[in-house]
C-alpha cells in the first residue's frame, strides 16, 4: 500500500539528514507505528506519505514515495485525499469549519461527492466514532478527546486506505485514548485500513502495533516487529524494561503476555503491604471552598484540600475534570468565584512580581508561553537580571538539567523537552517555594521524561519544596509522586497516596502493576527493590 | 430578538449597500446613525462566535483611527480659516519641501473637518466589521465559488486563527503575570507580540496543510452537503439595504 524506494530527506538550510536511505514497504491492514526520540523527524515521515514533505516544506527529497501505486512526487497532497486521511498533532488547528457535521463534509464537498453519498457516509462514520449526539455541536466546545474523534472522523469519511496519525493520544487522558486506539484497531481489522501512527507514550499503542519503525535522528531507520525492534531499543516501555529488570529472555508487548511470563515471579512473593509514608504538617498551599465558573459552568466545585511542604502532588483526572484550572488558581491568576487559595499564608491572588516568583514557579500546558527572548542566552540573561542573581546562574541551571544546549540557538527551534527545559530553569532560576506544572509531559520522549523525573524529584527532596502536577501520565505519575489528587467534574474524588488512588482504578493503573497485580508495585524499580529484598 | 438565520453573504450585501449610501450623503450625521443602526443589529443577533467580536474590535480600532487622523490633520493641513482655538508654532522645513506645513493656527473648522472625514472613513469599516461578525466566514466560504481557491484559503485562516490568538494573547499575557513581570507597556508589547507571531504562523501553516491534505481546491467543481437556501426573508434585508442606498 505503502511503498518507499531509497528515500532521503533533507531540510533546506539544515546539515544534518532527516531521512537516509529509507526503504519500506507497509502492506495493506497493517498498523504501524513510528518511534524515536523528539525532534528525530516521526513527523516528517508521516507527511512524507502524503507530500505535505515537501511540497508544503520545501526541502530536498530522493527516492521514491508511493501509495496505492501513486508517486507522491507526482501529484500535489491533495490529489491524494480520497487515499489518505492524515489528522496531525493538534487536531484543533486543522479544524476549518463550526460544527461537527460541516467539519465531516468539508473533505467530502472539496472531492465533489454527491449529495447521497455524503448523506450516508456522515450517517456511517458519526455511528462508527459514536458521534452521533455531538454532530450539531460547535467544534470549539468539545473536549480534546472528542476534537481527537472528529479529526480522525473527518479523515476516515472520505473513505481512505491509509490513515496517518501524529501523536493521536498525546492530549488525552487514559480512558480517551484507549477508545481512540481501540476505535483504530478494529477499523483495522474490519476495514483493512493501513493505519501509520507516531506515538511516544508506547506503553498506550504497543500491543496493537503490527510493526514498528525506529528513527534514530541521525537518519538511520530499522523496520521490524514490536519484540524484534523493542528488544534492543534505548526508547521501550516500561513493560520492555520490566522484563529486561527481571532478566526474561523474552519480551512481552502485552500485559497479558508479560503476566504469564511473570507466573512464577510473582507466585514467589507475599502479597506485599506498603506502608504510606507520613507526610509532613508544614502547609504550604491552603486551598478553601474554591469555586471557579466559566460562563456559568462549574469548573471547580468547592474544593478544600491541603498540600504540605516537601509533597509531590499529581493532579489527574479525564480531559476538562477542572486539573487546569485548578493549578491556575495555585498560581493566583484565575478568577474565583468563591473561596481563596493561600501559599504560606498569602492569598496567591495577591502575589506580586518578585515575591511571586520567589513564592511560585508556574509551567504552562505551552513552556514556549513563557519564553520571548531572541536566543538561549538573552533568555538566561533576562532571568538572571529579573532576579539579581549571578550572571549565567540561569545559564548554569540550564546545563546542569539538559547539559550541551547552545546558548545561541533561538528558543524556537530546540526540541520539545529541551524547551521544558529552558522555562524550567528560567522559573527555578527565581528560587520558588513552590512548582506548579500542567502536562509538562506532552511530546516529551522517555529519556526526557526521565530527566524531568529526577530533577523535579530533587527540587521536593533535596530543596524541600512541594511540586504540583496535572499530567495524563499514568507511569509519569507513578515514578515521580508521592500523593495523587483525582479530579472529575470539579470535586475531587480520590485523594491519597500515589499507590492508594492508582491501583484503586484499572483504567488509571500503570502498566507494571498491572502485570504485578495484587503486588502494590508501580514501577520497575519498586519490582527490583522487592527482588534484591527479597535475596 | 430572535436570531434568523441567514444566508452568508446577505449581511454583506447589506453592509455593502449601507456603507455605499454612506459615502454618498457623506454626512458625519447620517454616518453615526448607520453605525448605531448596525450597532443595534449586531447586538440583537450575534451569538457567542469568535468572530463575532470583530465588530466591537472594529469599534476600538475606529476611535484610534479618528484620534489620530484628528491629531495628525490638525498638526499636519491645509489651514482653514475660523475661530481660532490655540497655536503650535509653524515648523520651518527645506525649501526643497514646499507646500507643506507643520503648524500653525488650530481653528475650530480645522478640527471639525478632519474629525468628521475620520468618522464617515471609519463608519465604512465598521459596517463591514458588522457584515463580518454577523456572518460565519465558514459558511460564506461554502457559497463561494471553488475559483476562488486562494481567497477560500485565506478567509478560513484569517477567521480560524485569529479567535484563535486572541486566547492565545491571553495566554501568554497569564504567562507574563506568571514570570512576574509587566503586562502593560512597550516591552511587554514585544514580549507578547514575538510569542504570539511565531505561534501564528505555525497555525497558519498547520491549516493550510489541513485544508490541501483534505483536497480542498483539486476539483474544479464542489458539492453542497446542505445547500444554503436563499430565502423570502433574505430578499427582505437586502431589500431594506438598497432601500436605503436609493434614498441616500
Amino acid at each position: 500500500m505503502i511503498k518507499f524506494s531509497n528515500v532521503s530527506l533533507v531540510y533546506p538550510n539544515s546539515t544534518t539528514t532527516v531521512i537516509e536511505d529509507l526503504t519500506l514497504e507497509i502492506a495493506e491492514g497493517e498498523l504501524v507505528l513510528v518511534i524515536g526520540p523528539t525532534g528525530s523527524g516521526k513527523s516528517s515521515l508521516l507527511r512524507l506519505i502524503n507530500g505535505l514533505v515537501p511540497h508544503h516544506t520545501g526541502g530536498i527529497l530522493a527516492g521514491d514515495i508511493s501509495v496505492d501505486g501513486v508517486s507522491t512526487s507526482s501529484v500535489k497532497p491533495g490529489a491524494l485525499a480520497h487515499v489518505i486521511g492524515i489528522v496531525g498533532q493538534n487536531p484543533a488547528n486543522g479544524f476549518v469549519a463550526d460544527t461537527v457535521e460541516e467539519e465531516l463534509v468539508f473533505g467530502m464537498e472539496a472531492l465533489n461527492l454527491s449529495n447521497d453519498v455524503m448523506r450516508k457516509r456522515v450517517e456511517e462514520t458519526l455511528d462508527l466514532l459514536s458521534l452521533v449526539p455531538l454532530r450539531n455541536r460547535a467544534l470549539t466546545s468539545l473536549s480534546g478527546g472528542e476534537q481527537q474523534r472528529v479529526a480522525i472522523a473527518s479523515a476516515l469519511v472520505a473513505h481512505p486506505k491509509v490513515l496517518v496519525l501524529d501523536e493521536p493520544t498525546s492530549a488525552l487522558d487514559p480512558i480517551a485514548a484507549e477508545e481512540v486506539l481501540s476505535i483504530l484497531h478494529r477499523l483495522v481489522h474490519d476495514l483493512s485500513l493501513t493505519v501509520v501512527i507516531a506515538e511516544h507514550k508506547l506503553e498506550r499503542v504497543i500491543q496493537f502495533a503490527d510493526r514498528i519503525v525506529q528513527i534514530n535522528g541521525s537518519g538511520n531507520a530499522s523496520v521490524g516487529t514490536p519484540e524484534e525492534i523493542l528488544m534492543y531499543s534505548t526508547i521501550v516501555p516500561p513493560i520492555v524494561e520490566l522484563a529486561r529488570a527481571i532478566g526474561l529472555e523474552e519480551i512481552g508487548v502485552s500485559v497479558r503476555e508479560m503476566r504469564r511470563m511473570t507466573q512464577n515471579l510473582r507466585d514467589s512473593f507475599d502479597i506485599e503491604v506498603k506502608e504510606t509514608t507520613r507526610h509532613s504538617n508544614d502547609v504550604i498551599v491552603d486551598i478553601a471552598d474554591l469555586t471557579i465558573a466559566y460562563q456559568g459552568k462549574k469548573a471547580l466545585n468547592t474544593l478544600t484540600v491541603k498540600i504540605y511542604d516537601n509533597e509531590i502532588v499529581a493532579i489527574m483526572g479525564r480531559n476538562g475534570a477542572g486539573k487546569s484550572s485548578l493549578l491556575r488558581a495555585i498560581a493566583g491568576v484565575s478568577e474565583n468565584s468563591s473561596g481563596y487559595v493561600k501559599i504560606h499564608g498569602v492569598d496567591s491572588q495577591t502575589l506580586q512580581r518578585k515575591i511571586r516568583r520567589q513564592t511560585v514557579g508556574y509551567i504552562p500546558q505551552e513552556p514556549s508561553d513563557l519564553l520571548y527572548g531572541q536566543s538561549v542566552q538573552k533568555e538566561c540573561d533576562q532571568a538572571d537580571s529579573d532576579n539579581d542573581i549571578q550572571p549565567g546562574t540561569t545559564f548554569e541551571i540550564l546545563q546542569k538539567l539538559i547539559p550541551g544546549i547552545s546558548e545561541h540557538v533561538h528558543p524556537r527551534d530546540l526540541s520539545e523537552g529541551q524547551r521544558l527545559g529552558l522555562a524550567l530553569s528560567v522559573v527555578l532560576s527565581s528560587n520558588p517555594q513552590l512548582l506548579v506544572l500542567d502536562e509538562p509531559t506532552r511530546g516529551l520522549d522517555y529519556q526526557a521524561k526521565r530527566v524531568l523525573t529526577k530533577i523535579l524529584i530533587d527540587f521536593a527532596r533535596v530543596f524541600n519544596r512541594s511540586v504540583v502536577i496535572a499530567t495524563h501520565d499514568v507511569e509519569l505519575v507513578a515514578e515521580l509522586a508521592s500523593r495523587t489528587i483525582f479530579i472529575a467534574d470539579g470535586d475531587i474524588v480520590a485523594d491519597g497516596p500515589t499507590v492508594d488512588v492508582l491501583l484503586s482504578s484499572p483504567a488509571f493503573a500503570p502498566q507494571v502493576s498491572k502485570i504485578m497485580a495484587p503486588q502494590p508495585w508501580l514501577t520497575v524499580a519498586d519490582v527490583v527493590a522487592a527482588i534484591e529484598s527479597q535475596k | 430578538m430572535k436570531r434568523l438565520s441567514l444566508h452568508p453573504l446577505t449581511w454583506w450585501i447589506f453592509s455593502a449597500a449601507i456603507a455605499i449610501a454612506v459615502s454618498r450623503v457623506n454626512s458625519t450625521w447620517f454616518a453615526l446613525v448607520a453605525v448605531g443602526a448596525m450597532a443595534i443589529i449586531v447586538f440583537s443577533q450575534k451569538d457567542s462566535a469568535p468572530w463575532s467580536k470583530s465588530f466591537g474590535w472594529s469599534l476600538k480600532l475606529a476611535m484610534w483611527v479618528i484620534a489620530i487622523r484628528a491629531v495628525v490633520g490638525v498638526v499636519i493641513g491645509v489651514p482653514i480659516p475660523g475661530t481660532v482655538i490655540f497655536h503650535i508654532p509653524i515648523l520651518k522645513l527645506p525649501h526643497w519641501m514646499p507646500g507643506i506645513r507643520i503648524g500653525g493656527d488650530v481653528t475650530r473648522e480645522r478640527l471639525f473637518s478632519s474629525i468628521s472625514e475620520g468618522i464617515i472613513i471609519c463608519a465604512i469599516f465598521v459596517i463591514f466589521a458588522a457584515a463580518a461578525s454577523l456572518t460565519s466566514p465558514h459558511r460564506l466560504l461554502r457559497v463561494l465559488p471553488v475559483y476562488m481557491y486562494e481567497f477560500g484559503v485565506t478567509v478560513v485562516i484569517a477567521t480560524s486563527v485569529l479567535p484563535q490568538l486572541v486566547s492565545a494573547v491571553s495566554r501568554i499575557r497569564m504567562a507574563a503575570r506568571l514570570r512576574g513581570q509587566q503586562t502593560s507597556g512597550v516591552r511587554a508589547f514585544k514580549r507578547i507580540a514575538i510569542p504570539l507571531l511565531e505561534e501564528s504562523l505555525a497555525r497558519c501553516l498547520d491549516l493550510a496543510a489541513a485544508m490541501d491534505s483534505r483536497g480542498y481546491g483539486v476539483s474544479k467543481k464542489r458539492s453542497r452537503y446542505r445547500p444554503i437556501q436563499w430565502k423570502f426573508i433574505d430578499s427582505a434585508v437586502i431589500a431594506m439595504g438598497l432601500l436605503v442606498l436609493g434614498l441616500a
